[in-house]
C-alpha cells in the first residue's frame, strides 16, 4: 500500500456496511419517489383525478409527506456515515492529511455512492410502479381505465429528487472535511446528541396542540369562505395544521424523554438514557414515521371507506332500478323495457313512472372576485332566478316513493337525505319559482324537508301549483322518472347493463352533459355574456371538470358525473370496484409506498441503535449484565421506534377522519359507521404487519448485539 | 528545537471566557525528552494542541526549528505536521481498517512518499518496538500496549522533528505503560528523536530529562532530571506535587 487512494480503499472493504447503509437509503428513497412520481403523474392517473379536485390534492399530499419522509431519512443516514466516518478523516487531518487530498477520496466516493445509487433508483423506481400495478390488476381488479401509461416529463420530479440526494450528500461530506478544529473531528463519534431537558407538560400540551392544529387546519377555510367570503390562496390553509406538527413532535419528544407512565426509578434506565441521548435523530425520525404512518392510512382508508359506504347505499335503496329523461328524448318506456327483462327472464314487480319538470328558483349567488396572490373574495347577491331543479307534484312524489304527503298550497317541500341530512347538497330552501319557458313565477313558502335519498336536491309542490307553474313548459324542460322492482334483482345485471347501453345509445348529444350542467343557469348566462362555459367540453377540461362522453360510458367520470346516469342497483354493486378501480388501486398503492418506507426507515433506525451502541452492551455484559437485562433494553428501544409512531400516527388520522366525516353534515350517518367498522378492520391488519415487521426486526437487533431474544 | 514563548489560550463558553494558558514559555532542545505534568484544568492539554496547531492561539509564539506555527498557511501546517511532527494520542487513534504496517505507514502514504526504504523502515520499527509478529494484524486484533507502540512507530515513520504525545501510557496498565515508556527511549536513543509528552503519570515522567510542571496555566516548576537516579527523580516529582498541593 503505497498510496492514499489505496490507504482509502482499504478503510472503504473494512467499512463497507456503512457505504451499503448509506447507498441503499439513498437508492431506497430515489427508488419510491420515483415510483410515486411516476405513478402520480401517470395520464392513466391524471385523467380520473380532478385537477384542483380533493383525490388530487390528498395525492399530492401524501406525496409531500413521503418526500419530506424521504429526504429526513436520507439526511439521517448521510450524517450517520459521515459521524462514522469523521474519526478517520480527524485521523488523517492529524497526521498532516491537506483537505484538498481527502476531498478528492470522499468527492470519488459519493460521486459514486450518490450517483449509482440514484440512478438505480431512478431507473427502477418506473418499473417497481409498473410492476405493482400490474400485480394489482391481475389480483384485485382490473379495468379498461388501469392500463397504465407513463408520462416521461414526470422524471423531472424524480430527478429533481435524486438531485437533492446528490447535492445533500455532497454538503454535509464537504462540512465534515472543512471543520477547521481537528479535536472536534477525532471526538466526533463519541459525541451524543443531547435534547434540552424536556418538561413534564410537553405531553399533555402536545396533545392540546394536535387537536387545535388538526381542528383549525379543517375549518378555518370553510370559516374564510362562509364568514369571511375569502377563498384563500392555496397552501395558506395548510398553515393551520402547523400546531398539530409540533404538538406531535411535542408529544413524541415527551414520551422518548419522560415516558407517560411513572416508571421504575433504574428499571429502564439504560434504555431511557440511551434514547434520550440519540434525542433530536430519534425524535425527528420518529415524526416522520407518524406521519408517514399517518399518511399511509389515510390512504388506505379511501378503498374500504369508499366501497362500505357505497355498498351500504346501494344496498340501502327503495328501488331497484331509477331512471329519469327529459322529455326531448327517446328513451325506452315500459313496454320496451318489459320487453328487453323478457329477453334476459327478468320479471319486472313493480313500475312508478311519474312526470318532472326542471324549474328556476330563487337563491343566492356568489359573484367572485379574482385578487391575485390574495386569493379570491366573493359577495353574496340575492337573485329572483338563481339555478335550477327538478320539481314534482305531490301526487308524482307520492306515486314515485310510495310516500302520503299532503302540502299546503303556496308551499315547497326541499328533499334531504333518508336520514334528513346532506342539506349541502340540496338546493336549499326556494321562495320564488320560475317557469323558465313562459316567465311566470310563484311566491311559495319553505315547508318541512322530505326524506329521500335518491332524489336528493329535488323539490316537492302542491298538485294545483305544480299544475299552474308547469303550464307551458315545453319537452326539454319536462322530465320522466321511473322506478321499478326485479323479482331477483341479483341475477338481472346482464339486464341491467342492456338497459343502461339502451339508454346511452338513444341519448342525444345536447344532455351529453356533466352533473353540474343546470339549463336555468345556461339561460341566464347565454342571456348575459353569449355562451354558457359547461356547454364547452375544452372549458370543462381546462378547469378539471367532468367531461362526459357517450363513448367511455364505462368510465369512472361518465359512471359519477353523468347528468342522467341512473340508479341501477345491480348495475352499481358489480361495476363500482371496476369504475372506481382506477382510485381504489391509486390510493391503496400509495398506502404501500408510504409503509414501505415506515419499515426501511425504523429498521434502519433500530440497527443503527445496535451499531452505535455495541460497545454499551458490551460494556454491561462485562458489569455483570444477564442476557434478559439486555434483552429488555433492546426491547424498551426497538419497540418505542415502532410503537410510539404507530400509536400516535393511527390514533392522529383516526380521529381525524372522525372529524372530517362528523363535521361533513354534523352527524356520522349509517354508511360512515359501516365505512368505519371497515377502516378498523384495515388498522388491525395493518398493525399486525407492522407488529411482525417490529419481532423481525427485535431480532435482527438482537443478533447483531448477540443477545438472545426471548 | 522547540520554542514557546508567552503562549495564551482562553475559551469561551457562553458568555464566560476561561483564560487557560497565561503566558507558557518553555523550550525543548534536539534530542531531549520532555514531559509536561500539573494537575487537570492545568493546561497540559490545551498546550500540547496549540504546539500541534489542532486549535488556534489568542497571542505568543511557537517556533519549530526556524518555523513560526502561527504564521504557516493551512496547507503548510499540514505539510508540518505530516513531515515534522509525529503524534501519540492517548486512545491512539489507528485506523480500524488497517493492519498494524499499513497504520506505521500512514504518515507516509498521505505525505505521499512511500517507496521501499520506507517500508524497510517500518519493518525496522517494528523491529524495535517488538510488535513485528503482530505487523498483518489489525487494531481489533491487538493489545493496547501493542496499539500505543503501534503509534509510537507511525510517529516515528516520517523521522519528525519532534514527537507530540498526549497522556500516551493514559489508558495502559502498568506493564504495557512501561513498555510504551521504553519503546521512546529506545526512540530516543536509537533514532535520536525528540518527545515531548504531556502526561499524569509521574512513573512515566520520571524516565524524561526534563520535567515542566503546570499550574493554573503557567510554568510553576521546571525539575532536571540530570545525573538522578529514575527513582530519586519519581520521588523528586512526587515531592513536587505535594508542594504544589501545599500551596
Amino acid at each position: 500500500m503505497r498510496h492514499f487512494s489505496d490507504a482509502y480503499a482499504a478503510l472503504r472493504r473494512k467499512n463497507k456496511g456503512q457505504y451499503a447503509l448509506l447507498a441503499g437509503c439513498s437508492f431506497f428513497s430515489v427508488l419510491l419517489i420515483t415510483a410515486y412520481v411516476c405513478m402520480m403523474r401517470s395520464p392513466t392517473i391524471l385523467s380520473v383525478l380532478p385537477e384542483g379536485g380533493d383525490s388530487r390534492k390528498q395525492v399530492m399530499m401524501v406525496f409531500v409527506l413521503a418526500v419530506i419522509g424521504c429526504a429526513v431519512f436520507t439526511a439521517y443516514a448521510a450524517g450517520l456515515f459521515f459521524r462514522q466516518k469523521s474519526r478517520e478523516t480527524g485521523v488523517f487531518l492529524a497526521l498532516g492529511a491537506i483537505r484538498r487530498q481527502l476531498q478528492k477520496e470522499i468527492g470519488k466516493e459519493l460521486a459514486v455512492i450518490s450517483l449509482g445509487s440514484c440512478a438505480a433508483g431512478a431507473i427502477l423506481g418506473g418499473p417497481l410502479a409498473w410492476g405493482v400495478w400490474q400485480l394489482f390488476r391481475l389480483f384485485l381488479v382490473d379495468s379498461q381505465e388501469m392500463t397504465l401509461t407513463f408520462d416521461p416529463k414526470s422524471y423531472l420530479l424524480s430527478l429533481a429528487f435524486a438531485a437533492y440526494v446528490v447535492v445533500m450528500l455532497f454538503f454535509l461530506g464537504g462540512r465534515s472535511i472543512r471543520r477547521t478544529n481537528i479535536i472536534d473531528i477525532v471526538q466526533e463519534s463519541h459525541r451524543s446528541e443531547p435534547i434540552r431537558e424536556v418538561k413534564r407538560w410537553y405531553g399533555p400540551v402536545g396533545i392540546v396542540l394536535v387537536v387545535i392544529g388538526a381542528l383549525a387546519g379543517y375549518l378555518m377555510p370553510s370559516f374564510f369562505v362562509t364568514v369571511l367570503h375569502w377563498y384563500p390562496p392555496e397552501g395558506l390553509t395548510a398553515v393551520f395544521y402547523l400546531p398539530a406538527l409540533i404538538g406531535m413532535y411535542m408529544i413524541l419528544l415527551h414520551t422518548v424523554v419522560n415516558g407517560w407512565r411513572k416508571r421504575h426509578k433504574y428499571r429502564d434506565i439504560i434504555a431511557t438514557s440511551m434514547m434520550k441521548f440519540q434525542g433530536r435523530q430519534t425524535v425527528r425520525n420518529m415524526l416522520v414515521m407518524t406521519l408517514l404512518i399517518a399518511g399511509a392510512y389515510f390512504a388506505s382508508f379511501y378503498a374500504p371507506m369508499l366501497s362500505t359506504s357505497s355498498a351500504y347505499s346501494f344496498s340501502t335503496r327503495p328501488v331497484d332500478f331509477e331512471y329519469h329523461w327529459r322529455n326531448d328524448q327517446n328513451w325506452p318506456e315500459e313496454d320496451e323495457v318489459q320487453s328487453l327483462a323478457a329477453e334476459y327472464d327478468v320479471d319486472i314487480t313493480s313500475w312508478q313512472q311519474v312526470g318532472a319538470a326542471t324549474l328556476g328558483g330563487d337563491g343566492t349567488i356568489s359573484i367572485e372576485q379574482d385578487n391575485g396572490a390574495l386569493g379570491t373574495t366573493y359577495t353574496s347577491e340575492y337573485r329572483e332566478i338563481a339555478s335550477g331543479a327538478t320539481f314534482f307534484s305531490e301526487s308524482a312524489w307520492n306515486a314515485l316513493t310510495g310516500q302520503n304527503i299532503d302540502l299546503a298550497p303556496g308551499t315547497c317541500a326541499n328533499v334531504l337525505d333518508d336520514e334528513g341530512g346532506s342539506d349541502y347538497l340540496s338546493g336549499g330552501d326556494v321562495t320564488l319559482i320560475t317557469n323558465m319557458v313562459t316567465g311566470q313565477n310563484l311566491s311559495v313558502a319553505p315547508a318541512e324537508p322530505l326524506c329521500y335519498t335518491m332524489l336528493l336536491g329535488c323539490y316537492v309542490l302542491d298538485d294545483g301549483d305544480y299544475d299552474a307553474i308547469t303550464a307551458g313548459l315545453t319537452d326539454d324542460w319536462r322530465e320522466t322518472w321511473v322506478f321499478f322492482d326485479v323479482a331477483d334483482v341479483e341475477s338481472s345485471y346482464p339486464f341491467a347493463d342492456a338497459l343502461f347501453n339502451e339508454i346511452v345509445d338513444r341519448s342525444g348529444p345536447e344532455i351529453e352533459v356533466f352533473d353540474a350542467w343546470d339549463p336555468v343557469a345556461r339561460e341566464l348566462e347565454i342571456a348575459e355574456t353569449g355562451s354558457y362555459n359547461y356547454d364547452s367540453k375544452d372549458y370543462l377540461a381546462a378547469n378539471g371538470l367532468g367531461v362526459i362522453d357517450y363513448d367511455d360510458r364505462d368510465s369512472s367520470e361518465f359512471r359519477n358525473y353523468w347528468l342522467y346516469m341512473p340508479q341501477f342497483r345491480i348495475l352499481d354493486q358489480n361495476d363500482f370496484v371496476t369504475t372506481m378501480a382506477v382510485f381504489l388501486v391509486l390510493f391503496i398503492f400509495i398506502a404501500l409506498i408510504c409503509f414501505a418506507a415506515v419499515i426501511v426507515i425504523a429498521f434502519t433506525r433500530c440497527m443503527t441503535i445496535a451499531l452505535t451502541n455495541a460497545r454499551v452492551y458490551d460494556d454491561l455484559r462485562h458489569l455483570g449484565a444477564p442476557n434478559a437485562y439486555l434483552f429488555r433494553s433492546v426491547k424498551g428501544q426497538v419497540s418505542k421506534v415502532f410503537l410510539v409512531p404507530a400509536i400516535v400516527g393511527t390514533g392522529v388520522i383516526a380521529a381525524f377522519y372522525l372529524m372530517i366525516m362528523y363535521f361533513n353534515d354534523n352527524r356520522f350517518t349509517p354508511g360512515e359507521f359501516a365505512g368505519m367498522a371497515a377502516c378498523a378492520a384495515v388498522i388491525a391488519a395493518l398493525s399486525a404487519v407492522l407488529y411482525g415487521v417490529y419481532r423481525v426486526t427485535r431480532r435482527s437487533v438482537c443478533r447483531a448485539l448477540g443477545i438472545q431474544d426471548r | 528545537m522547540l520554542t514557546v514563548k508567552d503562549l495564551h489560550k482562553s475559551y469561551q463558553v457562553g458568555k464566560t471566557t476561561y483564560e487557560v494558558l497565561k503566558g507558557v514559555s518553555l523550550t525543548v532542545e534536539k534530542g531531549e525528552f520532555v514531559a509536561v505534568m500539573g494537575p487537570s484544568g492545568s493546561g497540559k492539554t490545551t498546550l500540547l494542541n496549540c504546539i500541534s496547531c489542532y486549535i488556534p492561539i489568542d497571542s505568543g509564539e511557537i517556533t519549530l526549528g526556524e518555523k513560526q506555527l502561527a504564521d504557516l498557511s493551512e496547507d503548510t501546517l499540514a505539510k508540518v505536521r505530516n513531515q515534522q511532527l509525529g503524534f501519540v494520542f492517548q486512545d491512539f487513534l489507528l485506523l480500524d481498517g488497517l493492519t498494524v504496517r499499513e497504520n506505521i505507514l500512514l504518515p507516509a502514504i498521505i505525505g505521499g512518499t512511500v517507496t521501499s526504504q520506507t517500508e524497510a523502515r517500518a519493518d525496522q520499527l517494528c523491529d524495535v518496538f517488538g510488535i513485528s509478529a503482530i505487523r498483518s494484524k489489525y487494531p481489533a486484533e491487538i493489545s493496547g500496549g501493542e496499539k500505543q507502540r503501534t503509534a509510537v512507530a507511525r510517529a516515528l515513520i516520517n523521522r519528525p522533528l519532534l514527537i507530540l504525545a498526549d497522556e500516551p501510557t493514559g489508558n495502559l496498565d502498568s506493564k504495557s505503560s512501561r513498555a510504551v515508556i521504553r519503546s521512546f527511549e529506545q526512540a530516543k536513543e536509537s533514532l535520536e528523536a525528540t518527545i515531548f509528552m504531556v502526561t499524569h503519570d509521574s512513573f512515566a515522567a520520571s524516565f524524561c530529562d526534563r520535567v515542566v510542571i503546570l499550574r493554573d496555566g503557567v510554568v510553576w516548576r521546571t525539575l532536571e532530571k540530570g545525573g538522578t537516579d529514575r527513582t530519586a527523580f519519581q520521588d523528586q516529582l512526587l515531592d513536587a506535587i505535594r508542594d504544589m498541593g501545599k500551596e
